[in-house]
């Protein structure tokens, strides 16, 4: 596992809220309303850390709801590639995701149903929040990659995470959003797994950034 | 297969599919409009082609559209537009009798980078008619109303049912604290209920449960009112927007509509010898931070304070309780 | 003349650094001071007199609208800018509103110019 400095990690969390700083600004376009995201945090871990973290995450916010465990989770997936692979993965607990699209279209949908054209709502909030992470990331690190269009997935944690493939010496890149529309605040997360390679040249690219920033390139 | 058939074979495909395909080059400009798009945007081909899509249909700058096209051609990226976020970004018509009116196809948009070789980077644009999927889900959307309606409603007296009311006063606080509003309730309830069923019988009972409920429901007026049998002979009703002077007004004009069926009752235990309602009035003020909990306990406290101090009256709860 | 003081406020180490080295690149005898929220910034105005003051908005506590709506008060004559991710219509009007600049995030060297130009003549 790679770790990263104090400054590297700061680096990374400001070069990440830069990008959902354009996501939400094209979501207000959408909805007409204020939208605010912001990554407080982001957090290295293995898959199966990653999955639980998600699980402990959904049982917290969970709480008396009278819910059993196991709540789903709803997953948008983007594969970029270029000049490293990724696949990124926005989530969010289930209700949580329709009631961001309830929020964004501004009706009143029955919750309990998740229809096709609710689904397709959520792939392109998805879709706007991964390219604007990834748009920054590229652009500051001055590489190009390609992403495919969104894949929209419901199911555990573990599913969900699990869905690229198994892969062995993956490391999940896990940044904590917050998304707050008309005082409603949800908080929802984007994984970014990556092999070691790429994990290793991310941090090369951190580094030089912050070389570029200092004044020392 | 030779070069120039298998052009040929690969242009009649794009000219024969049920998607809309355009590709942009790296300026914006048009290079592929196929018959699809031509067919349902009223723009052929030939019109199209060379042409800057932002200058063909100049209402897709500064949207998502146009947003889409710059990912692909600077980023690399792929977008999707959902129907549901965006309806109908092109004018796009199913055919002539729906362009009269004005009626636009709803799109599923997908746009893609291309790599070309030497040509550069250009970005395609799928276009797929979704309409008849939203019709669909729109009568489905209708069809569950129904039966949520169904299941919502009383199946004695045909108004909302407790869980109807659980989900409604839910709702109803919510929208109060958000719009910063007053939300009323009143709890009635049918004083000396058990000795009439004893004495009438339970048919006769269901009987008086039915006109009351109508009684009470006909003087609900507002749709955004709600009346819901909240037990065996305890009915909820919600205000939304009512202050105490108007909640305490309505909850009078209630109780009056029940005393005027003059329902006889030879074995009630006070001294009116017919149907009478006892109310409990509580009124939820934004100021106060108060929840459903606190609203639906006031109003059972002042429902219980009518009780004691005799029935067949309203008292309201103190705002202390809010 | 003496030379311009600059304070930068945003809660992020790292976005303060970057800020701070474009300005230096530029003008390395100019003054930067840091600060980490709009209520640390108010308290080191005054006595600082900064003639330029660039913030985010969306930090911890009072944020960085409220912080600039103050900010002007304090300092009638210096010139305030959002510098910022958040880019959204809404917060670029309340910048016009308040007639302060506002700025797109991320810096690069093109934006800092313009952010110090008119402390440069």
């Amino acid at each position: 596992m790679v770790e990263l400095s104090e400054l590297e990690h700061d680096a990374l969390v400001e070069i990440f809220n830069i990008g959902v700083g354009q996501a939400a600004a094209a979501m207000s376009g959408i909805v007409g309303e204020e939208v605010t995201m912001s990554v407080p945090s982001i957090t290295f871990l293995s898959r199966m850390e990653a999955a639980q973290l998600l699980e402990d995450a959904h049982r917290r916010s969970g709480i008396g709801s009278g819910r059993d465990a196991g709540e789903r989770i709803c997953g948008v997936s983007q594969h970029y590639e270029g000049a490293f692979q990724t696949e990124a993965i926005l989530m969010f607990p289930e209700d949580k995701s329709l009631e961001i699209v309830r929020l964004m279209v501004g009706e009143s949908v029955p919750l309990a149903e998740l229809s096709e054209m609710e689904q397709e709502a959520m792939s392109e909030i998805g879709n706007i929040i991964l390219n604007s992470c990834v748009g920054t990331l590229a652009n500051i690190f001055q590489h190009e990659l390609h992403g495919s269009l969104p894949v929209y997935q419901v199911g555990s944690s573990d599913e969900i995470l699990d869905a690229t493939g198994s892969r062995a010496e993956t490391v999940v890149m896990m940044l904590h959003i917050d998304f707050i529309l008309e005082k409603h605040q949800i908080h929802g997360y984007v994984a970014f797994i990556l092999d070691v390679t790429a994990l290793h040249d991310l941090k090369d690219q951190i580094d030089r950034y912050l070389a570029r920033a200092m004044g020392q390139q | 297969m030779t070069d120039t058939s298998r052009l040929q074979l690969l242009e009649s495909v794009l000219e024969a599919v049920s998607v809309g395909a355009v590709v942009l080059d790296a300026d914006g400009r048009i290079v592929l409009w196929n018959r699809w798009m031509s067919r349902h945007s009223g723009c052929a081909s030939h019109k199209a082609v060379g042409t800057d899509l932002f200058e063909l249909m100049p209402e897709l700058r500064g949207g998502r559209v146009q947003a889409a096209v710059t990912q692909a051609l600077q980023n690399n990226f792929s977008s999707l537009l959902s129907p549901t976020l965006n309806r109908s970004p092109f004018p796009l018509f199913a055919n002539a009798a729906c362009e009269g009116r004005g009626e636009r196809m709803q799109q599923a948009v997908a746009v893609t980078p291309l790599s070309l070789g030497d040509s550069g980077r250009h970005c395609l644009i799928q276009l797929s008619d979704v309409s008849m999927a939203a019709g669909r889900e729109k009568l489905l959307r209708e069809q569950t109303e129904l039966l949520r309606m169904q299941t919502f409603s009383d199946g004695l007296t045909g108004i909302a049912n407790r869980r109807a009311f659980d989900v409604a006063i839910d709702r109803e606080v919510r929208r109060a604290k958000r719009a910063g509003s007053m939300v009323s309730l009143l709890m009635i309830d049918i004083d000396y209920f058990k000795p009439y069923n004893d004495h009438y019988g339970h048919q006769q009972g269901d009987q008086c449960l039915i006109q009351v409920a109508s009684a009470l429901q006909a003087q609900l007026q507002r749709s955004v009112d709600m009346l819901a049998r909240y037990g065996g002979e305890e009915f909820a009703v919600i205000l939304p927007d009512n202050d105490p002077h108007q909640a305490l007004h309505m909850a009078g004009t209630l109780h009056g509509r029940i005393v005027k069926l003059a329902l006889p009752h030879e074995y009630a235990g006070g001294p009116d010898k017919q149907i009478t309602v006892s109310i409990g009035v509580a009124t939820l003020v934004p100021e106060r931070h108060g929840d459903v909990a606190a609203l639906i306990g006031a109003a059972d406290h002042a429902l219980y304070a009518a009780k004691r101090q005799g029935r067949n009256r309203i008292v309201a709860a103190p705002p202390e309780l809010l | 003349m003496p030379k311009p003081i600059v304070l930068i406020v945003d809660d992020s180490r790292v976005s303060r650094l970057v800020t701070r080295q474009h300005i230096i690149a530029r003008h390395a005898d100019w003054t930067v001071v840091e600060a980490g929220t709009g209520e640390e910034a108010l308290a080191k105005a005054p006595e600082l007199q900064p003639q330029l003051v660039l913030l985010d908005v969306n930090m911890p506590g009072m944020g960085g609208v409220a912080a600039a709506e103050q900010m002007r008060k304090l300092l009638p004559t210096a010139h305030i800018s959002l510098l910022t991710a958040n880019v959204q219509e809404a917060t670029r009007k309340r910048a016009h509103d308040l007639g302060i600049g506002f700025m797109e995030k991320p810096v690069t060297e093109e934006r800092i110019a313009r952010l110090i130009a008119p402390l440069e003549v």
